[in-house]
């Protein structure tokens, strides 16, 4: 489903934030990407959904080459990725089924499409009685919950989270763990960045570990350190 | 496709309502350096018009009887050919001249009523090859007395000084009007990057889901075609309205007693601003899209 083969990512000569990372994430799996702040978790994730080009080495992302993706086709890229962040990015203006619905819109879904899949995976989320309200009415965890919600309502193949638990309590944590865990479940890849120690050690999932920019391990069933 | 035509004006509305004092200074400096582009065309056309026939370097007409034989008029015609002091001739048949004459007088119908294409005369337009007026006179007058011909007629110095004037009128005038032009398709792309700096965090989460590059555009684009249009719009709203009274003004100041500008050249103008304005606004906005997007 993702493959990198000898990426390299500098930010300029000096910073270089991925050196030869080659990793191999098979459809469905759950991989956790550890390691502390400029580690190159975030460029990693940044450079599957082609916010970022590699400087060296070559990405497969959903069987396409992507380090050399043309810029048209990267929105038809993105279809295919659900991303979600530590600062949920959520439009204030919008209220939970406008912030859901416009994922979808902007990509022209028929309306029939919005109508049905939006209450669908709200009802998923747990959100469905607050459908309503605006984003600064929930609490943190409930805006993630929304965030996913409109990271996966157009059933993506893959799932980025960067740092999804970042702003949250444990407790509302393993809540969005036991979301996320679920979307894997339908066959959804999920690879997430973290330094939550307790959520990596309690899901023994795939660990990959950087530090200064390379892999310095790979473990399946792995803990965070 | 309606989700998407729907979005794009709801968007164009909001994004003109949000700045609407910039969005104001953009269509007013579209309007006013439009009015001046049009209004040096329109000039154009008149003056034209009136000095139609001393246009590149005709300096004086032979005009024929409206029934002379196509004898005398092939043999005037291979007089001034051959004759070397003439550079260039050209022969207004009957018809053109009936056609010019309908163009003239398209508001008397009553005239056009009387005439018809065989009582018109016929003429020979002739380039000579010397500047010297006199020398020119002395040509002309040769063919006075010839058979066959009415009258032989010369560009006076007064048409040939306000062609000059005009010209420098015109391009006073278009000069004013490129810098107009430059200075509002700045104030668009301005208004359009102070629109993308307020939507930025719903352009994030449109390219972030995937929205193609046109789809988060063309709203943009919209609206830059807005501003340009309503510019041109009230421009030429403001010249139609002016255009007669401005004509009636120079033919009363016997500055050209026969200035006319036609119908049909005042829509061609219009059309000609609409084509200017829009694509000044759409592409401007254009530019600055992709400029500030990122995309």
């Amino acid at each position: 489903m993702i493959k990198l083969e000898n990426v390299t990512k500098k930010y300029s000569k000096e910073v270089v934030a991925l050196r030869d990372a080659s990793v191999d994430i098979q459809k469905g799996e759950f991989l956790f990407l550890v390691g502390p702040s400029g580690s190159g978790k975030s460029t990693f994730i940044r450079l599957l959904n082609k916010s970022e080009s590699p400087d060296i080495g070559r990405i497969w992302v959903a069987g396409k080459d992507i380090a050399h993706l043309s810029k048209w086709k990267v929105p038809f890229l993105r279809r295919n990725i659900g991303c979600v962040f530590q600062d949920f990015k959520l439009l204030p203006s919008k209220t939970v089924y406008e912030n859901v619905a416009f994922a979808l819109e902007v990509i022209n879904r028929p309306r029939h499409v919005v109508e049905s899949q939006v209450p669908a995976i709200l009802d998923l989320v747990g959100l469905a009685e607050k459908s309503g309200r605006f984003p600064h009415e929930l609490s943190g965890g409930e805006q993630q919950r929304v965030s996913i919600a409109r990271a996966f309502v157009n059933r993506p193949l893959i799932l980025l989270a960067d740092e999804p638990t970042g702003n949250l309590d444990p407790t509302t944590s393993e809540g969005i763990m036991r979301l996320l865990d679920r979307i894997n479940r339908t066959g959804t890849t999920v690879v997430m960045a973290t330094h939550d120690q307790g959520i990596v050690d309690a899901m023994r999932r795939r660990v990959i570990e950087l530090a200064h920019g390379s892999i310095v391990r790979d473990q399946d069933r792995g803990v965070y350190s | 496709m309606s989700t998407k035509f729907g979005y794009s004006v709801r968007e164009t509305a909001q994004n003109v309502r949000r700045n609407l004092s910039l969005t104001l200074a953009s269509v007013l400096t579209v309007a006013v350096s439009l009015s001046l582009v049009g209004g040096a065309v329109l000039l154009r056309y008149g003056v034209n018009n009136v000095t139609d026939r001393w246009q590149n370097g005709v300096e004086f007409e032979v005009f024929l009887n409206s029934d002379a034989s196509p004898e005398q008029s092939q043999r005037i015609g291979n007089e001034l050919q051959t004759s070397k002091d003439v550079k260039r001739v050209v022969y207004i048949s009957q018809e053109e001249q009936y056609k010019q004459f309908k163009l003239y007088f398209a508001d008397q119908p009553e005239y056009l009523e009387n005439v018809t294409p065989d009582k018109l005369p016929p003429s020979y337009r002739v380039v000579p090859r010397e500047a010297d007026p006199d020398i020119i006179k002395t040509i002309g007058a040769r063919f006075t007395r010839e058979p066959g011909v009415r009258e032989v007629v010369f560009a006076e110095e007064a048409v040939r000084d306000l062609l000059k004037v005009s010209r420098v009128i015109q391009a006073v005038i278009l000069g004013l009007a490129l810098v107009l032009l430059m200075s509002a398709s700045l104030l668009i792309f301005n208004t359009i990057r102070m629109a993308i700096f307020a939507r930025r965090r719903e352009i994030e989460v449109m390219k972030l889901v995937g929205a193609t590059n046109w789809f988060i555009r063309v709203p943009f684009m919209l609206e830059g075609l807005f501003q340009g249009l309503a510019g041109t719009l009230s421009a030429f709203a403001v010249l139609y309205v002016a255009q007669e009274p401005a004509q009636r003004f120079i033919r009363d100041a016997r500055l050209f007693e026969q200035f006319a500008i036609f119908d049909s050249q005042v829509l061609t103008t219009g059309l000609f601003m609409v084509v200017i304005g829009s694509l000044l606004g759409a592409v401007g906005a254009g530019v600055a899209a992709s400029r500030f997007l990122d995309i």
